[in-house]
Parts: structure tokens; C-alpha cells; sequence
């Protein structure tokens, strides 16, 4: 798919014709995306942040020479670059740095996770209901439009304070898995329902009829010939809601009902920090400006990728 | 075929409502083991006065009997003696429960803090309309230059700052720190001042940071949507008819533009009526603004489930509602909707 090759791409997709998802297409896409100097540099600083999490924790030792852990009360809330401390310690001595670095593996973790879960949950759901129609469609709706009434933040409190046990998994917010778990259980419902409205619009096109006269089954249609159709819907949606998902994340710990110290996270780096505001004001505002950075280069990520995905959306420019 | 759309519109609620109600309730009964906090810390109550304690509240009884207590469902049984054995009042007659720590019926609850979540919320949604508006037409006016250039930054930021943190910082600059370099500063949080306070002003006072950083979010995305549907309105036909008959370019815009380009962000805020009971829980908590969101997070540190439980499945309620409002709305606003 990656590797663009002009020559390829023209000869796939003729001008005049629709393009339809071949590997031309995704080759323009990743043409168009490279093109767009914004979603370029985003989508560089994403892949950055998924290396300094995944290595977090030989970056931590052997670049930064600290411990995310080690607490040093004789050497706390120390300024930024001070004592080998590159962004200074907080209330307890522990490395302002390598923290910030763990808690990009929290954050990251949490965000990518629960976008897949609701890719899978609500991508399955929204397919099955536009292609059987009818009853099933109605049932599935109507069960969207009640996950989508629950305001998502107070059944995160109760889900928070309950931590409720189903068999044996405990539906807890304190672990980064279950946390994604638990968001992606309640948020799925807008991916269903665009998937379900790209499913309707696709099913009518003439391949289906083509393909199910040639013998296909439900299943075959579905998820041979729909879902690579309704793909690209899924990923804009996806890439547009993991800065949303991880906003979500850093709250809840913030309030105390996410990830539980000793686990370094951004949130709880926040609320722990902020009474110690007198005496030192990055350990506040660095978590915070890590969010936000992280925050925004996904959404104009996904904004760039929904440029490239689909160029009619672009008239907002 | 109006009365049709709004009686069919109102069918689908029900389903919804039925559904947001049992969701709650299984969520709760999965851990009712829990349901009375602490009593099982208490070295003077013995195991078989917890279970007397959980017969009396109904804990013992299958699931649906449970639900439906709860709910109500029984009522028209209820209210003509046709129903044997316990009969409780439930959701359905409008009593949500009583809290498991201090007895209160959740409705009580609800009467006190719903004004004021609906005080703040409403109050963000004035601000960001008040500012959206002027800010997409001055982004469209100046279409790719330097102010528009601002003005996006402003609001793709807007989108990506954590408002918890937002609200913090400004809590820590204008509250915590003015008063320390002895300028005039803004309460830290609550809606009221504890002594001598509730008056007009002071309400205002407090209102200020809280609502600010609401409004931050909504001003965001509302003035993105003004900027767009503006610039669709300027290239429009209709808009150059005017300037060549000699009205002034912002003459014709606040005559003939503005009301065609603010349709589409009617509809937006249209959608956001929900939120009016349900969108800032997180800067009620960050500010101690008592309202619901506030409530339902110092019921659940408290390990009063009934009360959260209660409080997620009445927010729920009217988000329902508002969306059912909403929709009414639009078929009467715009005729094309009804036979939708």
C-alpha cells in the first residue's frame, strides 16, 4: 500500500472514472497525505510518540539516566534542567521527564486501544445493521441511540466507582486495557451509525447484486466486498476520535477515577501536581501542554487523512 | 403526516428510555453486594443483620421483580390496589430512590443542583454563540489571510486543550494567583460565596471562570462552522446583487448574509441542547460548581451508588427528551424533515 507510484496509480484509475478502493486508491491517498504539509508533520510527531512509548523504558534509562519511580525528597520540585533532571522532579523527586515519557505509554495505550475496540464493536454492528435492514437494523439502532443518550462521563463516574464484575472480568478504570475497555463499551455508537449509512449507500451499488448472483453468502458480502468500502469511513472516524478518547482518559484520572497511581499517567500527574503550584509551575503545566501537543496532532492527523481519504470533504478550507 | 412523524418520533423514545433505565440498573445490580457502603466495616452489625438489611431494601428478590419496583413499572397495579405484596413508587411516578448514606430521595437531590448545572451550561452556550458568531464572520471576511489564520489556531486549539486543565490554570492565575500579588481576584470555585454570599453579583463572580472555559470548547467548533457556512454565503449570487446596488459590504452581510449563514449553526446548537444537563460535569468538578455532575462524583467517592445511578439514568432522561425536543423542532422549523 505505502511506496506511491504515479505511473501505477494513473493506470488504475483512469480520470473520469470513479475511483473505486483498489490499490491505486490508497496510493493517492498516501500521495494526497504527504502532500499536506500539516498532516505530514502530525503524523511524523505520532509516530515519534508511538516509539518513545513503545521504548519507553530503555529511552527513560539509558537517554534520560532517570527512573520514573525513584522518589528523592531531598531533591524535589527542582526547576527544569536542574541536578540532571531535564524537565525538573515533582513533590516527591521523581523525574518530571521520564514520568511525562510513562505516561505517554498510558495515554497512547488507552487511545489507539479503544479506537480499535470501537472500530471492531461499533464496525461490526453498523455493517450488519445497513446490510440485513429491517428488524435487525431497528434493534441495533435503537440500542445505538440509548449508548449515545448516557452521558458518557457520569457512567464513567459510576463505572469508575463501581468497577462492576461481569464473570470474571472486572469492568475497572484503574488498569490503561480494561480503562480502553470500558470507554470503547460505551462510546462505539457514532462509528456504528456511520458505518451503517456508508453500509445502505454501498449495498445498493450494482457489484453487490453482481457478487450475490454469483452465489455469495451474507457473511461472504459483507465482509469480503462492504467492508473494504466502508474501511475508509472507519479510519477517518477512527483517527478523528483518539485525541477525543485521550482527553476522555486524562479527566478521569485527573478526578481520581482513571489510572490509579503509582502508574504514571497525565492526568493524575496534573492532580497530584497542582497543590505544589507555588513551587513549581511546569510540573502543572507540562502534563498539561503534553496533552494538549498530543491531542492536536492527532486531530489534524485525521483531518489531513480525511482530506486525502475523501478530497470532496475539503471544502472547509 | 406531521402527526404521524411526531407520534412515531415519540414511539422510538420509549424503547430508548426503557433501554437507558434497565442499562443503569444492571450496572448497579451487577455489584449490589456493594449497595449498602460500608456496612459490612461496622463491628456491630452481624452478618444477619446485613441480611435482614438487603431483604428490607429488595436485594433478595430475582432481578426483573427488582427492576421493575424500581422503574415503576407496576404502577397502574399500585394506584388501583390490584397489586399484591410490597408496592413502591418508582421512576415512572417520578421517585428515583433515596441515598444509601444519608436517606435523601435522590429527586430532592436533583431539585437542588439541576438549576445550577443548567446555569452554567446555558450561560457557556450564550458566550460561545455571542462570540462564534462575530469570529466566523471576521475569519470569512478575511478569507486565508492573517486573522483567519488566528482564529483557526484559536479553534483548533480549542478543540485539543483538556478543559480540566484549562480550568485549573485559570483557577491557579486568576484566582490563586491574583489574590496573592494583591490584585482583585475571582473565587476558586463553589457558586456562591460562604458568607454573605448569593446575592446577584456574587453569583456572577463565580460564574465567570467556569463557564469561560465551557464556552472555550463550544466557541470552537461554533465559529468554524459560522466561518464555513459564511464563506458559502459570500460567493453566493445574491450577495453581490446587493453590493452592486450600492449597499456596503458589511450592510449586506448583517442583512442578507448573516441570516442565511446562520442556519446551519442553529441546527448545531440545536444538537447541543442535551448537553445542557449533561456537558460539564468535568468543570463542575474541577470548579465545585454544585450542580449534577458534581453531585454524581461526590456520591460515587462516597460509595453511594443508588445516588449515581439515579442521577446517570435522569440525565439520561433528558438527553432523550432534548433530542426528541430537538427533532419536533426541526420538523416544524423545516418541512422537508416530516416524512423523514
Amino acid at each position: 500500500m505505502i511506496g506511491a507510484s504515479p505511473g501505477v496509480e494513473t493506470v488504475e484509475a483512469p480520470a473520469g472514472l470513479p475511483v473505486s478502493v483498489s490499490r491505486g486508491y490508497w496510493q493517492q491517498v498516501v500521495v494526497r497525505l504527504v502532500h499536506n504539509r500539516v498532516a505530514l508533520v502530525c503524523g511524523v510527531i505520532q509516530v515519534l510518540l508511538i516509539l518513545i512509548a513503545v521504548l519507553a523504558q530503555p529511552f527513560v534509562h539509558l537517554v534520560l539516566h532517570q527512573d520514573p519511580y525513584a522518589q528523592d525528597l531531598t531533591d524535589n520540585l527542582v526547576g527544569i534542567g536542574r541536578d540532571g533532571h531535564l524537565l525538573g522532579t515533582d513533590q516527591l523527586g521523581r523525574d518530571v521527564a521520564a514520568r511525562l515519557v510513562y505516561g505517554a505509554q498510558v495515554s497512547l495505550l488507552v487511545g489507539y486501544l479503544t479506537v480499535g475496540l470501537q472500530i471492531l464493536i461499533g464496525g461490526t454492528l453498523g455493517i450488519l445493521a445497513g446490510y440485513y435492514g429491517g428488524v435487525v437494523d431497528a434493534l441495533l439502532m435503537r440500542i445505538v441511540d440509548i449508548v449515545l443518550s448516557v452521558p458518557s462521563i457520569f457512567l464513567l463516574i459510576l463505572l469508575g466507582s463501581l468497577s462492576p464484575r461481569i464473570g470474571p472480568i472486572t469492568l475497572g478504570t484503574t488498569g490503561p486495557v480494561t480503562l480502553a475497555i470500558v470507554i470503547a463499551l460505551i462510546s462505539w455508537g457514532g462509528v456504528a451509525r456511520l458505518v451503517r449509512a456508508e453500509t445502505l449507500a454501498t449495498k445498493q451499488r450494482d457489484f453487490v447484486l453482481a457478487t450475490r448472483s454469483l452465489g455469495a453468502g451474507d457473511a461472504r458480502i459483507m465482509f469480503r466486498h462492504l467492508l473494504p468500502n466502508v474501511v475508509s469511513v472507519m479510519v477517518v472516524a477512527a483517527s478523528l476520535s483518539v485525541g477525543g478518547v485521550i482527553l476522555v482518559e486524562a479527566a478521569l484520572d485527573y478526578i481520581g477515577l482513571g489510572i490509579a497511581p503509582p502508574t504514571a499517567s497525565w492526568g493524575n500527574m496534573i492532580s497530584d501536581a497542582q497543590e505544589y503550584f507555588y513551587h513549581s509551575v511546569s510540573i502543572v503545566v507540562l502534563p498539561g501542554a503534553a496533552i494538549f501537543l498530543t491531542v492536536l496532532a492527532m486531530n489534524l492527523f485525521g483531518n489531513g487523512l480525511r482530506d486525502a481519504i475523501d478530497p470532496r470533504l475539503r471544502r472547509f478550507r | 403526516m406531521f402527526g404521524t412523524y411526531v407520534v412515531r418520533r415519540c414511539l422510538i423514545a420509549i424503547p430508548v428510555l426503557f433501554g437507558v433505565s434497565l442499562l443503569s440498573y444492571a450496572l448497579l445490580s451487577v455489584t449490589a453486594g456493594d449497595v449498602v457502603p460500608g456496612l459490612a466495616l461496622n463491628p456491630n452489625i452481624t452478618a444477619a443483620d446485613i441480611a435482614r438489611i438487603r431483604d428490607n431494601m429488595g436485594l433478595n428478590e430475582p432481578f426483573w421483580q427488582q427492576y421493575t419496583n424500581w422503574a415503576g413499572l407496576l404502577w397502574p397495579f399500585g394506584r388501583l390496589g390490584l397489586f399484591h405484596g410490597r408496592y413502591t413508587t418508582g421512576l415512572l411516578e417520578g421517585n428515583f430512590g433515596n441515598s444509601a448514606v444519608n436517606g435523601l430521595p435522590v429527586m430532592s437531590i436533583i431539585a437542588t443542583h439541576l438549576g445550577n448545572t443548567i446555569e452554567l451550561t446555558a450561560t457557556a452556550m450564550v458566550i460561545g454563540i455571542l462570540i462564534a458568531i462575530p469570529f466566523g464572520i471576521i475569519a470569512a471576511r478575511n478569507h486565508g489571510g492573517p486573522i483567519d489564520n488566528i482564529l483557526t489556531a484559536l479553534s483548533v486549539a480549542g478543540v485539543a486543550v483538556p478543559s480540566f486543565w484549562l480550568g485549573l490554570v485559570l483557577i491557579l492565575l486568576f484566582a490563586v494567583g491574583f489574590s496573592q500579588w494583591g490584585l482583585p481576584s475571582l473565587p476558586t470555585g463553589g457558586a456562591v460565596s460562604s458568607f454573605g454570599g448569593g446575592g446577584i453579583g456574587d453569583r456572577v463572580v463565580h460564574l465567570i471562570l467556569p463557564a469561560c472555559v465551557l464556552a472555550f470548547g463550544y466557541l470552537a467548533v461554533w465559529s468554524r462552522y459560522m466561518r464555513s457556512s459564511m464563506l458559502d454565503v459570500l460567493s453566493q449570487d445574491y450577495m453581490r446583487t446587493a453590493q452592486s446596488k450600492g449597499m456596503s459590504m458589511l450592510r449586506a452581510i448583517y442583512v442578507h448574509g448573516l441570516r442565511n449563514a446562520i442556519i446551519p449553526l442553529v441546527t448545531l446548537i440545536g444538537l447541543e441542547l442535551p448537553n445542557l444537563f449533561a456537558g460539564s460535569a468535568i468543570i463542575e468538578i474541577v470548579f465545585s460548581w454544585p450542580g449534577l455532575g458534581l453531585e454524581a462524583y461526590q456520591a460515587a467517592t462516597d460509595h453511594d451508588f443508588t445516588v449515581v445511578m439515579a442521577l446517570t439514568t435522569f440525565v439520561a432522561t433528558m438527553v432523550v427528551l432534548g433530542n426528541l425536543v430537538a427533532d419536533l423542532l426541526y420538523a416544524v422549523l423545516d418541512p422537508r424533515i416530516r416524512y423523514g
